[in-house]
């Protein structure tokens, strides 16, 4: 029963909080001050019955409530407008660049727990040891960097040793076999993976670190030494284990700041993803591009956030129990 | 657990290890691939939408074009092998290639030609807009027979090869369903690949914002191209774009930034500077009905002292890392030739440009900065997209300070292209104090940087405000004047006109810079350009060394 | 009576930060850190070797014996230029960091103070905003309002203030609680007289602990909006020196030093805070020792604070 309704206030928040991104994604364009309304309705190089249309299909002459309708009317078609750049439907266009984003995030940050977690148990074994002080000081270190520098740095070092720019190699004329054009993209995305473990592996060392320090001191792993259990399983199976759910916890926390991350590090290395897209539709003023893309980050991550509380409060119970 | 992480690691590793060679070269069973980076993307594949010079590179290689430019600037021919003009310099006729095909099979013939120039010029007000300079004046183009053209002029005009050389001739085939009616299905048709083609190679994929790939067209009527196909990379930076030609997964870059030269050089890469075809200027409002706020701008003494204030030695020296020349005239020195090099850059002298401003009673205030008319002469500086990446903001920042020390204080104001243009022209130029960009002139004639100082360009292509009888008389006169030697006398006229008005401030003529690899030969300029949207002979002729 | 009670609640707090400094080696390391770079900043012109402005030497000219940061893409000294650039960066982060305490600290004591539905609809707010990526809206607000400086310290004060915003609450709910606050109450304080003499000199350390934190995400986010673009042009701070050496291809011209310092100077400051804002939380809430992770990511002790509170 608690199970339930944890399950259901948790799916009720994030419901309320997406609409609530959805109308401040309404208010941003079309109620703040700002040139974003009018340009709505001006597509560089269009003709006025262009115009009209589009005047007509956002309800730009109508009151600013139907316009909240009209505009939640069409979400509900998934219809994000059309792109003024590329004069086709914006949804479409995101769609391949959604994807881009979720491989780069998602290598980035499974490679930061990765890493997190083997460098935080090291510390913790080896607690105050030269190795210890030299873990943590160097991912307290890594972590205090921007993301943009760290990509920068990175590019410096491999810059012609490793691709640093796009997805893959973009002058295959025939696609090539799948396992190639696998590794075609891993090649493609080492740099800015890298770039991303490098901004948040930092953290999980030190959440891994301290999580791991406090289950070693409790009793019934002092009771699974005594029983002659070897000290490195008890490592893994106990202290490890409870250091999932800070773990999980920092994730759910990070979401929104590896999008953020994400988009500098598309920027750095042309990784086609949705930060590229807002950047790109950012400089060109292309309003249903930048409100599209803002909102599938933002509807992602808090969807994301929803599966990271549900897998957080499992942990915990089993914790606890 | 154990086991996820491992497969990650496993990933990880494979990664890393597999993808530890950049590839150094690209090639397919028909011959090699020349790979092109470029930091402009094409915005679309519809010439009729599209604003971008990429794209515009593009349709001259899938499209024919009646004529093209030489690697020396000479008109030569393309789809039209011969032609004619008719006494009165109104009627033109062109004898086209006959025989040709368009890749799908359909017949390709003058009649194509003459429906693109017509259809431009039915919508010229409408969905063509954006190429309708390029058949103003075209009464009527007709074909006798399929491998004939003929135009009529309404008045004699100068430049006609100039003008058509410009225009993709497109398949009527395809486009003439989209036609009918107010012509509005002309702007939306998207164009995808594959794109039917007439020219020397055909689009085969086209992802936006990553890549454009061609192959060669077996079925164009020219010359058979050495390279059996070509791509563009587009780049969100530049410097992720130089690194990939250094690592070799690019044989060429199209603009190669001035801080980039010297690198590229020592790393061996070819590395060829023209004079450029760009100016980039301050643009002071000369609109004497500008705003009360900054009215005061269009004082022939204060545009004089502005003038004095650009450092324009420094700017070359800093901005451009020597790769460009100070700015005199408003036309480019790479526009063949028709820059009047009698006309030197305004000396650097700010001990001038303060006399002239006290000359004009504008006082420094309590904090140093001049009061005009009431208030402190404090002016926003629009500087678009285009201008502020990189080298045009370290040009910015050395005319601030330098107008700091006249007592004027400019701010950026910066905006995105189009919102850069509309708040220039916005309320008949009366609302913007001052720009800071660029234009790009005309490989062979002048007629369009001239042009956008007429006053029936106010409200579309005129930046400054400016407007005179003198100016629109000297510009009607040079379009019809039919000898060289005539048109140039009142060409040089104008250019003297235009710096004696300080109608636009030209700071600098950056180089066109490219580069690439040496394993490729063949490969000549036109205009400052490999890639051009000129010009077919570069791509038709570069091929692979040895 | 009343200013005694004050006099407690101020002795309080300077005996916290004297604790504070006393017991972790850390913090004073961390203080000293911010000190320095803030009298670098404030005594810019004075101590910059050259001009931030105009060129002293060649267009990205090598570290030398007289530029020891060698120079940029326009021929500045990068040793000036980072100086000066720190002075702007430290002015937007330390203004933004006003705003978002001044926000974070009004949301925590209405919400924290009253309860009931203020606390109720703050919190859902607040909850909404700490969800959002907090650099995307930033971007996407900086490019609807358009870039100047003034935008971008309203964006950053705008956005930074919530997890101060509920760790502060929790302070206050647990004061309104506390017997002095009650018996003020029942002598017929009014509710502002109470917040004011009692409340506020309480949660002051608190508020200050994450304020320290809110200056160095505010310099995060401050670089990467300017990396973007969607910084004031004419203003130099430590993200326009990335963004322009970028843009300047320093890289592939084998620049490194326009752009190497930059990120140590962000990471000293950034740690300098990072330490001083950890120490003086142990000082307040030695419970709270898994949270202290985080110097850029602050707002995850918020969180970790919230799930505590579940259990």
């Amino acid at each position: 029963m608690r199970v339930l309704e944890y399950v259901l206030r948790r799916g009720i928040f994030s419901l309320v909080t997406i609409f609530l991104a959805i109308t401040g994604n309404f208010f941003l364009f079309r109620v703040l001050p700002g040139d974003a309304v009018s340009n709505l309705a001006k597509v560089p190089h269009s003709t006025p019955e262009l115009q009209h249309a589009l005047m007509v299909r956002f309800g730009l002459d109508k009151s600013k409530w139907d316009q909240y309708l009209i505009y939640l009317k069409n979400l509900l078609h998934g219809d994000l407008g059309v792109s003024f750049t590329y004069q086709e439907s914006v949804s479409h266009l995101l769609l391949d660049d959604l994807e881009n984003t979720v491989v780069l995030a998602g290598v980035g940050t499974l490679g930061a727990i990765f890493i997190g977690i083997l460098s935080g148990v090291m510390s913790a074994w080896r607690r105050s040891s030269p190795l210890d002080h030299l873990n943590t000081g160097v991912a307290t270190l890594v972590y205090s960097f921007p993301a943009q520098w760290l990509g920068l740095v990175l590019l410096i070092l491999f810059a012609g040793v490793l691709p640093a720019g796009g997805m893959s190699d973009q002058f295959l004329f025939d696609s090539p076999p799948f396992w190639q054009h696998a590794a075609d993209v891993g090649g493609h995305l080492v740099l800015p993976a890298a770039t991303m473990i490098l901004t948040a592996y930092g953290g999980y060392t030190l959440v891994v670190r301290s999580s791991v320090l406090e289950t070693l001191g409790e009793d019934y792993v002092l009771t699974a030494r005594a029983k002659g259990i070897p000290a490195r399983r008890v490592v893994w199976r106990h202290a490890v284990r409870n250091a999932l759910l800070p773990i999980v916890t920092m994730v759910a926390l990070d979401l929104g700041y590896v999008v953020g991350g994400a988009v500098l590090v598309e920027v750095i290395f042309s990784w086609p993803g949705l930060g590229m897209a807002t950047f790109t539709a950012i400089g060109q003023r292309d309003y249903p591009m930048i409100q599209g893309a803002f909102l599938i980050l933002t509807v992602s991550v808090i969807l994301l956030n929803f599966v990271a509380d549900l897998v957080c409060f499992r942990l915990d119970r089993r914790v606890s129990a | 657990m154990r086991k996820a992480l491992a497969a990650l690691a496993a990933v990880l590793l494979a990664c890393s290890g597999l993808s530890a060679c950049a590839r150094a070269g690209s090639q397919t069973a028909d011959g090699d691939i020349y790979r092109l980076g470029s930091d402009q993307a094409i915005d679309s594949m519809n010439p009729f939408v599209s604003v971008v010079t990429t794209a515009f590179a593009v349709y001259e290689q899938i499209y024919p074009t009646l004529v093209q430019l030489d690697p020396e600037g000479r008109f030569v021919a393309e789809f039209a092998s011969t032609w004619t003009t008719s006494e009165d310099g109104r009627t033109w006729t062109f004898r086209t290639h006959p025989g040709a095909t368009w890749s799908d099979g359909k017949p390709l013939t003058a009649a194509d030609a003459a429906w693109t120039l017509n259809t431009i010029a039915a919508f010229k007000d409408g969905p063509t807009a954006g190429l309708a300079n390029y058949v103003s004046d075209l009464d009527e183009a007709s074909t006798p027979d399929p491998n004939t053209l003929v135009l009529r002029y309404s008045r004699p005009v100068a430049n006609v090869l100039n003008r058509l050389m410009s225009v993709p001739i497109l398949p009527e085939h395809v486009w003439r369903e989209y036609a009918g009616g107010d012509g509005e299905a002309l702007t939306t048709f998207p164009n995808n690949a594959p794109v039917v083609s007439g020219g020397p190679f055909v689009l085969v994929r086209h992802v936006p914002k990553q890549v454009a790939l061609f192959k060669r067209n077996p079925a164009y009527y020219g010359p058979k191209p050495h390279i059996a196909g070509f791509g563009i990379q587009f780049f969100s930076s530049d410097d992720a774009m130089i690194t990939a030609l250094k690592s070799r997964q690019l044989d060429a870059v199209r603009t190669v930034p001035s801080t980039s030269v010297a690198n590229l050089e020592s790393a061996g890469f070819e590395v060829i500077s023209s004079p450029g075809l760009r100016f980039e200027s301050i643009t002071v409002n000369a609109n004497p009905k500008q705003r009360p706020e900054h009215r005061e701008l269009a004082d022939p003494l204060l545009r004089q002292a502005f003038d004095h204030t650009i450092n324009r030695a420094q700017i070359v020296e800093t901005s451009l890392l020597g790769h460009g020349r100070p700015g005199a005239s408003i036309i480019p020195p790479g526009t063949a030739n028709w820059a009047d090099r009698s006309l030197q850059p305004t000396p650097f002298d700010l001990g001038a440009a303060n006399r002239l401003l006290d000359q004009a009673g504008y006082r420094r205030g309590p904090d140093g900065t001049r009061i005009a008319n009431g208030h402190p002469m404090d002016y926003p500086v629009i500087l678009p997209e285009d201008t502020y990446g990189g080298a045009g903001l370290r040009s910015f920042q050395i005319i601030r300070s330098d107008f700091a020390k006249i007592g004027v204080r400019l701010t950026a104001k910066l905006l995105d292209n189009a919102a850069a243009n509309e708040a220039v022209m916005a309320n008949e130029s009366q609302d913007f104090a001052m720009t800071m960009w660029g234009w790009s002139g005309g490989t062979g004639d002048p007629d369009d940087t001239l042009n956008y100082l007429t006053c029936q360009s106010w409200g579309i292509l005129n930046d400054t405000g400016y407007c005179s009888e003198e100016w629109d008389d000297l510009y009607a006169r040079q379009g019809a004047a039919m000898t060289p030697a005539e048109r140039h006398g009142i060409v040089d006229e104008m250019q003297r006109l235009a710096a004696r008005e300080r109608v636009l401030l030209v700071i600098a003529y950056p180089d066109s810079i490219e580069a690439h690899s040496r394993e490729w030969v063949d490969l000549p300029q036109v205009g400052g350009n490999s890639f051009s949207s000129e010009s077919k002979i570069p791509l038709l002729s570069v091929r692979r060394a040895g | 009576m009343s200013v005694r009670i004050g006099d407690t609640g101020a002795g309080g707090r300077a005996g916290i930060f004297r604790k504070v400094l006393r017991d972790h080696k850390s913090a004073a390391v961390g203080l000293a850190l911010i000190a320095l770079f803030v009298l670098v900043s404030i005594l810019a012109p004075y101590l910059s070797p050259h001009s931030a402005v105009e060129s002293s030497c060649a267009v990205f000219e090598p570290p030398s014996a007289r530029h020891w940061l060698g120079c940029d893409d326009g021929g500045v000294d990068m040793v000036s230029l980072l100086m000066h650039g720190g002075q702007t960066s430290l002015v937007v982060a330390f203004t933004a960091t006003l705003v978002s305490m001044a926000i974070g600290g009004t949301v925590a004591i209405v919400a924290g103070y009253f309860g009931g539905w203020p606390d109720t609809v703050l919190m859902r707010v607040t909850d909404v905003l700490l969800v959002l990526p907090d650099l995307v809206l930033a971007m996407v607000i900086a490019a609807v309002w358009g870039p100047s400086l003034f935008h971008v310290i309203l964006v950053i004060g705008l956005l930074q203030w919530t997890s101060t915003a509920r760790i502060v609450r929790a302070e206050v709910m647990s004061l309104r609680e506390r017997a002095y606050v009650k018996r003020a109450r029942g002598l017929g304080a009014s509710n502002g007289r109470v917040i004011v003499r009692h409340i506020l000199p309480h949660v002051g350390p608190l508020l200050i602990a994450n304020t320290v934190l809110t200056v160095s995400a505010a310099i995060y986010l401050e670089t990467a909006l300017a990396f973007l673009g969607l910084q004031d042009p004419s203003v130099t701070t430590w993200g326009t020196i990335l963004e322009h050496a970028f843009a300047r291809t320093a890289i592939s011209s084998g620049a490194w030093w326009a752009i190497v310092p930059d990120g140590f100077v962000i990471a000293a400051v950034s740690i300098g805070c990072f330490l001083l804002g950890r120490a003086i939380e142990d000082a307040l809430n030695p419970r709270l020792k898994v949270s202290h992770l985080s110097g850029r990511r602050w707002r995850l002790r918020a969180l970790v604070a919230k799930g505590a509170n579940a259990r």
